[in-house]
């Protein structure tokens, strides 16, 4: 199979810290590819070595064959980027920012104007392509980032976090364009922290943390791995000081609670469901619900990474609050 | 290689086409521009007499120092705290051609102002420019050189008020020392010598050719070299820095 990423031993230090660790990784043409991570694994670091924007300390990248390091600009042509934080020119309209993001890659122009039509048709934004981008809302700005980085209609498209903090109707309109520019056959390196985001969209997933890779396979096969611990999930007609006393059940190794349910991490269901009808009723509780949970990737990550994936959200808006004080 | 030279100056062409409706042309940048040098010029024209021709030759000097270096220093720092630089880097170009395209739009920016000083001016005084054609290239070089200058603040910087410390700092010492106000002679010879290293020095120097206030002979055309010189070592030294700054 061609691979559309060949990445050997890739490492980047700044000073004393080491950001990215000798990964390794292979990204098929064709194929979603997943680079999930806590805030400081690396993400962005990767990905801005994987396009070029920085050379890597050491290690080697090839792109659709291209040696990134010899070869950057040919290998820098084959590919769209839309970082973490929409990087569109305020000052300019929706229009005259995509025909500079179509200067610059050189797209012929004759075809200038008609893809730049098309792309904001595509984009809901053809009726504001006079309008100054500043103007535009966050989802807005995020439309036109997109549509800029697929100007050139790129064999590889790099997504930084494409959702983050978008309201849902847009969330779910990039999650499905992800999927439709899939389908025609553009690579997708996505990096994201919504775990079930990556989930949906990828077909494998690197789980990143501390700049290394601590796994690589497709979802299911992550999932699989940690599926030595099954999941009850339960909830009662009441929910107050439940968590300790559940906690104490026997053959139940953890207990978490997940809005008005319970998750009990347990070793075979069939012995902890008579257990818990029994909890039920010596404490005066109804079960409105009980259910058999399969491991998500969500258990997968924090197995691997041991990081629980709220600490994962928070670390990420701490770190946009951070950007946006400094 | 030809053809990827030509490549890269069109798409610098498109970058300072950019810049030049993103930050340059806009009125406070022409004020701006204009404001400081003749505020200076006002202010040691008071204290003595100047020539007429020593006013021309020196403010269109210092319109294009200060005119091109103001926007040129926060240009960069603007791109890269928005993440527009980003973009740049990630396009299928060098960094060279990302520091050509900011200079283009300095530089032409630069050339606007000199030429709205320089010819009104000269036309007002009664002066004659000799040699126009010398004149523009002097001018060019001058505006190409400053323009790469304030590039080198701006990848020096983190935040605009930072880029604007380190204009100024190179800036302001330049004013003083390159013999705008008076004649380089008149300055102690060790600042003579720190002069000569200096691009507002040649600047300056060539542009008084060219009003008369001095003899065209062949230092006329050397400031003219010297100033190619300059534009060409501080572009690649802009280049250099800004790679290192990035990495």
């Amino acid at each position: 199979m061609n691979l559309a990423l060949d990445v050997h031993n890739l490492t980047k230090q700044f000073g004393q810290i080491l950001a990215v660790d000798n990964i390794s990784f292979t990204v098929n043409q064709g194929e979603i590819f997943g680079f999930l991570g806590p805030n400081g694994a690396g993400k962005t670091t990767t990905i801005r070595m994987l396009t070029g924007q920085t050379r890597p300390t050491s290690g080697s990248l090839r792109v659709a064959g291209m040696d990134m390091i010899q070869e950057p600009n040919r290998a820098k042509g084959c590919m769209g980027v839309v970082p973490e934080v929409s990087n569109i020119y305020d000052e300019m309209s929706a229009w005259d920012n995509l025909i500079f993001a179509a200067q610059l890659y050189g797209v012929p122009k004759n075809e200038r104007k008609k893809r730049a039509k098309e792309l904001l048709e595509l984009f809901g934004l053809h009726e504001r392509l006079a309008d100054r981008a500043g103007n535009f809302s966050k989802g807005m700005k995020r439309r036109l980032t997109i549509a800029a980085a697929l100007i050139h209609k790129p064999s590889i498209l790099f997504l930084d976090e494409p959702t983050s903090g978008l309201d849902v109707q847009s969330s779910r309109m990039i999650r499905n364009l992800t999927k439709d520019l899939n389908k025609n056959g553009a690579t997708i390196f996505l990096t994201t922290h919504y775990i079930e985001e990556a989930d949906q969209l990828c077909q494998r997933i690197a789980m990143v943390n501390q700049g290394r890779i601590v796994a690589v396979d497709n979802p299911e096969k992550l999932k699989a791995s940690v599926e030595k611990h099954q999941i009850i999930e339960v909830s009662f007609d009441k929910t107050q000081n439940l968590e300790r006393k559940l906690a104490s059940l026997k053959y139940s190794s953890k207990v978490t609670q997940v809005g008005d349910k319970f998750r009990l991490h347990v070793r075979n269901t069939s012995e902890v469901v008579p257990l818990l009808v029994d909890f039920a009723r010596e404490n005066g509780l109804k079960i409105v619900s009980i259910n058999a949970l399969n491991p998500s990737l969500e258990d997968a990550f924090v197995e691997m990474t041991g990081l629980s994936p709220e600490v994962m959200a928070t670390e990420k808006e701490q770190g946009k609050k951070a950007a946006s004080l400094g | 290689m030809a053809r990827a030279w030509a490549d890269s100056l069109i798409k610098a062409f498109y970058i300072a086409k950019k810049d030049a409706k993103v930050y340059y042309f806009k009125a406070p940048n022409f004020t701006y521009g204009l404001l400081i040098p003749v505020s200076l010029y006002l202010a040691f024209s008071m204290a003595g007499e100047i020539s007429s021709k020593l006013i021309v030759a020196g403010l269109t000097s210092l319109v294009m120092l200060f005119g091109t270096t103001s926007i040129e220093a926060v240009a960069v720092v603007l791109e890269k705290q928005t993440g527009t630089f980003e973009r740049l880097l990630a396009a299928p170009i060098s960094l060279f051609t990302i520091v050509l395209g900011k200079a283009l739009a300095g530089f032409f920016f630069g050339l606007i102002l000199a030429g709205a000083v320089l010819f009104p001016l000269a036309t007002l005084s009664g002066i004659v420019v000799m040699n126009p054609m010398l004149a523009v290239i002097a001018i060019a070089f001058t505006s190409l050189a400053f323009s790469a200058l304030g590039i080198i603040a701006s990848a020096y910087a983190k935040w605009v008020p930072e880029a604007q410390m380190l204009s100024n700092f190179l800036r302001f010492p330049m004013v003083f020392l390159s013999g705008t106000f008076t004649a380089l002679e008149t300055l102690p010879s060790q600042l003579q010598v720190v002069a000569r290293f200096l691009p507002l020095t040649y600047s300056v120097e060539a542009l008084r050719s060219s009003v008369g206030e001095s003899a065209v002979t062949y230092t006329y055309i050397l400031d003219i070299v010297v100033l190619a010189l300059f534009s060409l070592v501080l572009l690649v030294l802009s280049a250099k820095i800004l790679e290192k700054r990035i990495a």
